[in-house]
């Protein structure tokens, strides 16, 4: 795809019809709802007009979902603790791990003489496809039906920031656009008064690796993920200043409209238009985020049902939160919920504070999934959960017990959007070590995420520095298994 | 003998030939190996040799054709495997020496290319032009000629409001004043426009403006990166750039300094310091991490920033396997890895010339006392004696419990049968109260303490020094320093001029050379074509990073070469080369969208107008504060503080410093503003700031709703407007229409028509009215710092109408 000049060329395409809406007075905002669910086109995605840069826009062929919530388990849980049983593990509790498995590894502290650690949970399977969960999940146990978990998960890197980078942009180095940008650029966004990535955060503080993992890298920034705020202010600048009500602002807002179209008037710059779309959208932020944010006026059975309360910060709240966002059109929605690094400290071993990550998550979670499916959402909303990477088999003692980063075989579920749901996908070895069966790569993961958006991972590309881009890097391919 | 019926011509070469060459030969030589000379096949490929003369059995090449390998995949991968006689008879030539007949070697492995980047540069003779009126200099004839051959007019020049106000943001990212405005206004004489362009290239802020766009390419940033992202400081790197460019220190010797400084004879410190070029890649301080991994991506970073900076080449694309595209191997991308591989990364201290005096005086007082107080305890003896004499007789008389009992019982021994313990006990004993040594050392403390607290007070810079034990560099195949390959030496890309050393092998200093060698036919051309795309916001090749086969042919390419030219000729210096674009017809045009260049040429690649540009974002902070009156015009020093809004760290891993200034550091320019990696200013980040990981040589202009939120209502921004109206009714003479006149030339330095004055004044009406009703609000939109104004109502009216004027597309708009 040709898009090497955001800022030049391509912003004339248009220029006639820009033109013509610049000179009739009629904003952007209006235009560019086009049909979404077009027929397959086969072709690679037409660069977007800057002018609307988040305007709907056909995918390569008919999607499966249409949106994506994505609950990013920053720090890598356990598999072992919540969804991958290994009877021999427990029978090999305590001995050294055999040498074949660590030779020429590398890990972030254990050492290649680290003992086999069993896990203390307890396990049972669940719902009619039977699903192995343990005793720290028991609210997905009752949705296990709708989900589809796959204990088969590969990656490539092993440290935190690296690992995250990896599985939101497909490359474990910095500057490459994340999957919610990916998905914005390629196919826009529903919500003509909100951006169409946001970023939610909860637990005791931010991911690991920041905001290059909701960045747009080379991709204009248009489409990076904007953070939403706890509080009453959700994005940033989103209030106007003290003193200034809503009839002001809007007086404000007008005065600008009027003197940028005499000025579009004079020198016939489409920018100009576009600059004057862009403050029609600010207004109309400023006016409907605070119903948005509102979750007090969801019904006590719903909150309950997540566990939020309103003026709270969390990951229940979020999830609530995530719900009300893509109802609106929001077309990636990621929630970091932080604290997941089990490695065995005071406060990081896989005792209580895992009991605790599992109490913040597991009910708002499921609640999630329920509730979407309750509103009829379920069927064209992704919901994803997993972390960077998941954990060893081997224990690793330090204050207490955890375990060290793990890339060869973790768990992660998805649900919705197209995903075919009460099955389980992949499995480790008997120790739990490698995946063994159904291997999926974080790309696979990728690749198969956007196709459930209609978006084939081959063509979904961006010219930077003489190469084409895309999110899967050189590989990736679609998990049949996966689909409905 | 072993294989000594074996001959090379007759019997292997046909086998490499007809099975191998296809992608070991001489137009491809996949993993870097290629079997058709003599000399190509003894250096191997990037897995190493192929080949151990008198060892078939060590041979990479027989396990490849044999197959069963771990190490290496069976060869040839398409059609049948070689014979087992054909396998025989390469296991007899290798262990019988694998000799080949000298005269079977190819004559010249160097890559050939006929792509124009590679080219030597040309001299084009400026061309003939129908209207030899219109140009003003040959970059004219050049861009003219193009025009008419389309059929096409240049548009008129600019008015001169809109020229000023261009020339100004140009050169130095501010608005002019309404007294620079109305001198260049007023000048009437014959170069008005050439005196402008003098004084703004003479001004200190043109090396702010130009160097925070070289800022970009370096990747400058006051963080680490990565997850944790502490703090460093750098800044002395970055006030050495606007240095550099303030002083017009040529562009080659800005080069050599920048890559090499620490390796010129007798090294300047200002030269070291411009080495921090290098030091802006990331580091990892996140737990657990393999140190040597992270130092390879900084060395693969500086390869790659290398190659945006100066070649405009992608070289990172052959990090991990030949370029796809360019003629750049990966055994080559791994010579210019080994250049860069050999530097240590140190932090170099930049002593106040106060503070380098200081030092050097202490730690000479400090020696001294440490000499003098050796002194004192070498004649303490006769001292020491009579303590211990008086000790023991008090000792005789009373308790003294203050006395330790090992102390009581060394003193209880004659001194001449004490042991060397209890000798050296009383002798310490003695020096805690030997009164001509406890000033002496009280003198000491305090001064080490100084020393420490000097120390601690010198700003500390990054840097780069070449080691005294060189790497060994080797090709990391698929890119992972896991698993090296074969070794390399440093050098250069075959296809670009050879670089020759000054000793053995090239090093930082012979490569930084060979970039700005008037032959080399990159470094010139990528740096004219980057400023062109400044000043125009397209260069004329649009890839502007990248100069190879997938990039886009210069649409002007005579005129770039001719610029090149001019640069080297110029000793390359850059505020010639921005004198001769900014005084050319070309660039004085109107950027007015004319309809029938938006039919022929809606790129504007043929140049027939200017282009109307949105201001990069530290300028548009820096022309809102310049409007305001705000501005600190301060130049270099450590990052500052301006407002943000609340809750930015809520998503980092760590809350980051940001002890928001309080004194005229808030208003300083947006270069200024300390840059978190992992958590940018937003300001910065919402108007299309880089985010310092890789090189950065151009900015995208996005458009978007959160840019209109925060010029709206950001706290900053907003406080900015405040400053404004106190500004705008400073003067107590003026009527509403004056004082709405001087504001909007203060932001847009044209005259307002009189739609735009009544829209204005409307508005501000209707403000006063409704603030009048409502006291309060007018409370809290009147500032009451900065300067506060008398009336609240009045002042709140006027926050409201400078607020609108800083919001304008024009206003961030450079025309």
């Amino acid at each position: 795809m040709q898009c090497r000049s955001v800022n030049g060329p391509a912003q004339l395409l248009n220029s006639t019809r820009r033109h013509f809406f610049g000179h009739c007075g009629v904003g952007l905002g209006s235009i560019a709802l086009g049909s979404l669910l077009a027929e397959d086109c086969g072709a690679a995605i037409e660069p977007p007009d800057l002018r609307d840069p988040l305007a709907p826009r056909p995918p390569h062929f008919a999607p499966r979902a249409k949106r994506v919530i994505f609950l990013f388990m920053a720090g890598g849980p356990s598999q072992l603790e919540l969804f991958d049983f290994k009877p021999k593990l427990q029978e090999l509790d305590g001995q050294v791990v055999p040498s074949s498995y660590t030779k020429n590894k590398r890990f972030a502290f254990i050492k290649g003489d680290a003992k086999l650690l069993g896990t203390r949970r307890k396990f049972a399977r669940h719902g009619q496809s039977g699903a192995e969960l343990s005793d720290l999940l028991p609210q997905l146990a009752t949705i296990v039906d709708d989900v589809c978990i796959v204990k088969s998960m590969v990656t490539d890197v092993f440290n935190h920031g690296p690992a995250k980078l990896f599985v939101n942009t497909g490359s474990s180095r910095f500057g490459l656009p994340s999957m919610g940008a990916w998905l914005t650029y390629g196919i826009g966004s529903q919500s003509r008064n909100l951006p169409g990535f946001l970023v939610l955060q909860s637990g005791p503080r931010g991911p690991r690796g920041g905001n290059p993992l909701w960045g747009s890298g080379f991709l204009p920034t248009a489409y990076q993920g904007v953070p939403l705020l706890p509080g009453a202010e959700p994005i940033l600048n989103l209030a106007s200043p003290p003193g200034i009500d809503r009839a002001r602002q809007s007086e404000f807002f007008s005065t600008v409209q009027k003197l940028n179209s005499q000025r579009l008037a004079a020198v016939g710059d489409p920018e100009i238009a576009t600059r004057i779309a862009a403050y029609e959208m600010a207004y109309r932020m400023q006016t409907s985020a605070p119903e948005l944010i509102d979750i007090a006026s969801e019904t006590s059975q719903t909150l309950d049902a997540y566990g939020a309360e309103p003026g709270q910060t969390s990951f229940a709240n979020n999830c609530l939160l995530a719900r009300r966002l893509v109802e609106r059109g929001v077309r990636f929605v990621q929630l970091y919920h932080t604290d997941w690094d089990h490695h065995g400290n005071k406060d990081t071993h896989l005792g209580q504070p895992l009991d605790d990550r599992c109490k913040e998550v597991d009910r708002p979670a499921a609640a999630l999934v329920g509730d979407l499916k309750a509103r009829g959402m379920l069927d064209d909303t992704l919901v994803i959960w997993g972390g960077e990477f998941g954990r060893t088999p081997m224990g690793e003692p330090r204050d207490l017990i955890g375990r060290d980063h793990h890339v060869d075989g973790y768990t992660m579920w998805l649900a919705g959007g197209g995903v075919r749901g009460g099955q389980t996908i992949g499995a480790t070895d008997e120790l739990g070590y490698y995946a063994v069966e159904d291997r999926i790569h974080v790309h696979d993961l990728q690749a198969t995420i956007l196709h459930l958006l209609g978006l084939d991972h081959l063509k979904l590309t961006y010219r930077f520095q003489g190469r084409d881009f895309r999110l899967t890097d050189v590989a990736g391919s679609v998990v049949s298994k996966l689909l409905a | 003998m072993a294989g000594e019926d074996i001959d090379f011509v007759r019997d292997i070469r046909p086998i490499f030939a007809a099975r191998c060459q296809e992608c070991h030969g001489a137009t491809k030589q996949e993993s870097g190996l290629r079997l058709d000379s003599g000399a190509a096949i003894a250096s191997g490929g990037n897995s190493g040799p192929a080949i151990v003369a008198g060892k078939a059995s060590e041979s990479l090449l027989i396990h490849a054709v044999s197959g069963g390998s771990d190490e290496i995949s069976k060869m040839p991968p398409k059609g049948a495997a070689l014979e087992p006689a054909q396998i025989e008879q390469l296991k007899r030539w290798i262990d019988g020496g694998a000799n080949v007949p000298p005269d079977s070697s190819v004559s010249d492995p160097r890559r050939k290319t006929d792509h124009w980047s590679f080219q030597p540069l040309t001299r084009p003779a400026t061309p003939q032009v129908t209207n030899p009126r219109w140009p003003r200099n040959p970059i004219d004839a050049f861009v003219l000629a193009r025009l008419e051959a389309a059929g096409l007019q240049p548009s008129a020049e600019a008015d001169r409001a809109t020229l000023v106000r261009r020339l100004s943001l140009d050169l130095l990212g501010l608005p002019p004043t309404v007294e620079q405005v109305d001198e260049f206004l007023c000048d009437s004489g014959c170069d008005a426009y050439g005196r402008l362009v003098d004084r703004l290239l003479a001004s200190p802020h043109y090396g702010e403006r130009w160097g925070r766009h070289w800022l970009d390419v370096a990747r400058y940033a006051d963080s680490n990166g990565y997850t944790i992202d502490g703090g460093r400081s750098i800044w002395k790197y970055r006030d050495w750039v606007i240095n550099a460019l303030n002083r017009d220190l040529p562009f080659d010797q800005f080069t050599i300094e920048q890559l090499a400084g620490d390796l010129l004879p007798a090294a300047r410190t200002d030269q070291v310091i411009a080495t921090g070029f290098h030091r802006n890649t990331l580091v990892n301080e996140e737990g657990g991490t393999d140190p040597e991994q992270f130092r390879v991506e900084a060395v693969v970073d500086r390869v790659g920033t290398t190659g945006s900076a100066f070649l405009g080449l992608t070289l990172g694309c052959a990090r991990c396997h030949d370029h796809k595209f360019d003629p750049i191997s990966q055994r080559e991308f791994y010579e210019l890895f080994a250049i860069f591989n050999n530097a240590d990364e140190p932090t170099l201290q930049v002593p106040t010339d106060q503070q380098a005096k200081e030092m050097p005086a202490l730690v000479a007082e400090i020696e001294q006392s440490e000499k003098r107080l050796a002194e004192v305890d070498a004649n303490s003896l006769g001292r020491q004696t009579e303590w211990e004499v008086k000790l023991a007789g008090r000792l005789n008389l009373e308790q003294a419990s203050d006395v330790p009992a090992a102390v009581r019982g060394a003193l209880a021994v004659p001194p001449e049968s004490r042991t060397d313990e209890q000798k050296q006990l009383l002798k310490q004993e003695y020096q805690k109260v030997d009164p001509e040594r406890l000033p002496l050392a009280a003198r000491i403390i305090e001064l080490k303490e100084s020393q420490k607290q000097l120390a601690a007070a010198i700003t500390t810079t990054l840097v780069v020094r070449e080691r005294k034990e060189p790497r060994l560099t080797h090709i990391h195949l698929r890119g992972d320093f896991l698993h090296p390959g074969a070794a390399v030496a440093p050098g250069a890309p075959a296809v670009l001029p050879p670089l020759t050393p000054r000793g053995e092998k090239p090093d930082r200093l012979d490569f930084a050379r060979w970039l700005v060698d008037a032959r080399h036919p990159l470094t010139a051309r990528v740096t004219v074509n980057r400023i062109w795309q400044i000043y125009f916001g397209q260069g004329l090749v649009a890839t502007e990073n990248d100069f190879g086969l997938q990039g886009d042919r210069p649409t002007h390419a005579e005129l770039l070469d001719w610029l090149a030219g001019q640069l080297i000729e110029n000793h390359w210096s850059l505020k010639a080369l921005h004198r001769l674009i900014v005084t050319s017809a070309t660039y004085r045009q109107a950027s007015r969208m004319r309809d029938d260049l938006i039919a022929a040429d809606p790129y504007n690649k043929l140049l027939g107008r200017q282009q109307r540009l949105r201001l990069e974002a530290e300028a548009i902070r820096d022309v809102s504060l310049a409007a305001s009156g705000l501005l600190s015009r301060e130049i270099g020093g450590p990052g500052v503080y301006p407002p943000q809004p609340q809750g930015i760290y809520r998503f980092t891993q760590q809350v980051k410093y940001w002890g928001e200034n309080k004194n005229a550091d808030r208003y300083r320019r947006g270069m200024y503003t300390y840059f978190w990696r992992s958590s940018p200013y937003p300001f910065l980040k919402t108007f299309d700031a880089p985010d310092a990981v890789v090189a950065c040589t151009r900015r995208p202009r996005s458009n978007t709703p959160l840019q209109a939120l925060t010029l709206a209502n950001d706290r900053a921004f907003y406080e900015i407007a405040q400053g404004f109206a106190a500004r705008i009714c400073a003067d107590g003479n003026q009527d509403d229409g004056q004082r709405i006149r001087a504001a909007f030339r203060c932001c847009l330095t044209r005259e307002p028509s009189p739609d735009e004055i009544s829209s204005l004044k409307q508005y501000l009406e209707s403000q006063r009215a409704r603030f009048a009703a409502a006291p309060q609000e007018a409370e809290l939109v009147a500032a009451s710092s900065p300067p506060a104004v008398a009336d609240p109502v009045h002042a709140a009216a006027w926050t409201m109408l400078a607020r609108v004027l800083l919001n304008l597309d024009e206003f961030i708009t450079r025309e």
